[in-house]
């Protein structure tokens, strides 16, 4: 042990990182099997979820033709400072819309439990165009990240997570016809 | 060979027997057909504990071959071990196709990047054993308990972000693994720099302790019933979602 401490080695700072990275493994191992078991569909506040977002204001923001208008109209400096509020800003509604659609996942899984085969169908195709959405939100945060460090770049709009977000909402509604005569859907019997 | 005091001999046998406790489980339940890797694993780890108990108890058998019998068991496990954390993926996302394609593309990455990682690692902090088979051997474990450690968090953070529900049974084994690959890691690292005898020992203390509570993480998680259906009793207003989609829909098309 004496040795060990005189003798502080890469390789010594290495087992100690590796220590130190198997202890966060465990903290983030405890955090989810606790949250696993608390964890339950909120279908009236996933719903809400989805609908407080406005999807008008974020294809606004993300227009490419709203862009050029600001370009053409603004001196660089300017066109720069907004473009950098707009993006960000734009960056908050993908990290909603992500949180919405992970809500939008767990009632298409829930749904996706009932005995009667429409609404069963429809969740699974809501879960999966769900994730779809989630997983775009990733690419569309990550371009407008750089929108944020670097301006001056060309955009290209962002239509599919727009697409995806209209595709998820199509199938809520169908899910919603589905189960308006019905008391009660059937939920998850997942952990 | 080496005698071990009655501590630490109940310490090394109790997860074992505890094994033995879920194979039973496992063949009662017939959940061997859903989990076939997790079930050879259980009798791959049960059977590598008889061969390694007999073997400390031959007197003949000198503290070298031991070794070498523990090291080769030892591989065989981490294979296996990568073969359950397959098949608790494939549990995962066995619903979803998109899902099927688009995660397992992500797990390759985070597979990749994590052996990258594990074989920098090997080269250049090997760990300072003498006998240099154990220092190769050791190395490797503390890379695949790296791999194995990351893909099973990857996993638990992958459905989480994504908010895909578990099957109890497959997130008790997911949760188990974690934890053993997770405390495996630590033990891993600090033994490759600190191979004395009392560290060893309170390693190993550690390791097996650790494993007695997998083994009942994977118990409890496998004899508790699946959750009932909850049922939910707000169902969004058919109005209101129509309208809001229809004037989605008529914003996204001007």
């Amino acid at each position: 042990m004496e040795q060990g401490i005189s003798t502080f080695t890469p390789a010594m700072i290495v087992a100690w990182t590796l220590v130190a990275v198997s202890f966060f493994a465990l903290a983030i191992l405890a955090y989810v099997a606790i949250r696993s078991r608390t964890r339950r569909v909120d279908l009236e506040k996933s719903a809400q979820a989805f609908r407080s977002l406005d999807i008008a204001a974020f294809r606004n923001l993300v227009d490419a033709d709203e862009e050029s208008f600001l370009r053409n109209n603004l001196p660089p400096t300017k066109f720069r400072e907004i473009k950098r509020q707009r993006a960000w800003a734009a960056l908050l509604y993908a990290w909603e819309a992500g949180g919405a659609a992970t809500a939008l996942a767990r009632i298409g899984q829930a749904a996706q439990q009932s005995s009667d085969p429409k609404i069963a169908a429809s969740g699974a195709e809501l879960a999966e165009n769900a994730f779809r959405l989630r997983l775009q939100t990733v690419g569309a945060g990550l371009h407008l990240l750089t929108e944020i460090l670097v301006p001056d770049l060309q955009r290209r709009s962002l239509p599919p997570v727009v697409d995806q977000y209209e595709r998820a909402a199509d199938t809520l509604f169908r899910l919603g016809r589905f189960s308006s005569g019905a008391p009660q859907l059937a939920g998850s019997k997942r952990a | 060979m080496l005698s071990i005091s009655w501590p630490t001999l109940l310490v090394w046998i109790s997860p074992h027997v505890l094994l033995g406790v879920l194979a039973v489980i496992l063949c009662k339940r017939r959940l061997y057909r859903e989990c076939p890797y997790f079930f050879a694993f259980v009798l791959y780890e049960i059977a590598e504990f008889i061969l390694l108990f007999v073997l400390r108890s031959v007197p003949s058998v000198t503290g070298e071959q031991y070794a070498y019998a523990y090291y080769a068991t030892l591989l065989l496990s981490i294979v296996l071990c990568f073969g359950v954390i397959d098949e608790v993926s494939r549990d995962l996302f066995r619903e979803f196709q998109f899902l099927k394609v688009a995660a397992r593309r992500s797990l390759q990455c985070v597979t990749g990047l994590l052996l990258v990682i594990g074989v920098l690692l090997a080269v250049y902090a090997p760990g300072d054993n003498s006998v240099r088979w154990i220092a190769g051997v050791s190395v490797v474990n503390r890379g695949a308990a790296m791999v194995q450690c990351g893909l099973l968090l990857s996993l638990l953070l992958f459905s989480r972000f994504l908010g895909l529900s578990w099957r109890r049974r497959a997130f008790g084994i997911t949760l188990g693994l974690g934890i053993l690959t997770s405390v495996d890691l630590a033990i891993r690292a600090v033994r490759t720099e600190f191979n004395s005898d009392l560290w060893v020992s309170y390693l190993n203390l550690l390791a097996t302790g650790t494993y007695l509570v997998c083994v009942s993480i994977w118990i409890g998680y496998l004899l508790a019933p699946e959750a009932k259906p909850e049922v939910i009793a707000v169902v969004p207003d058919d109005d209101e979602v129509e309208t809001w989609n229809r004037e989605f829909q008529h914003l996204l098309r001007q």
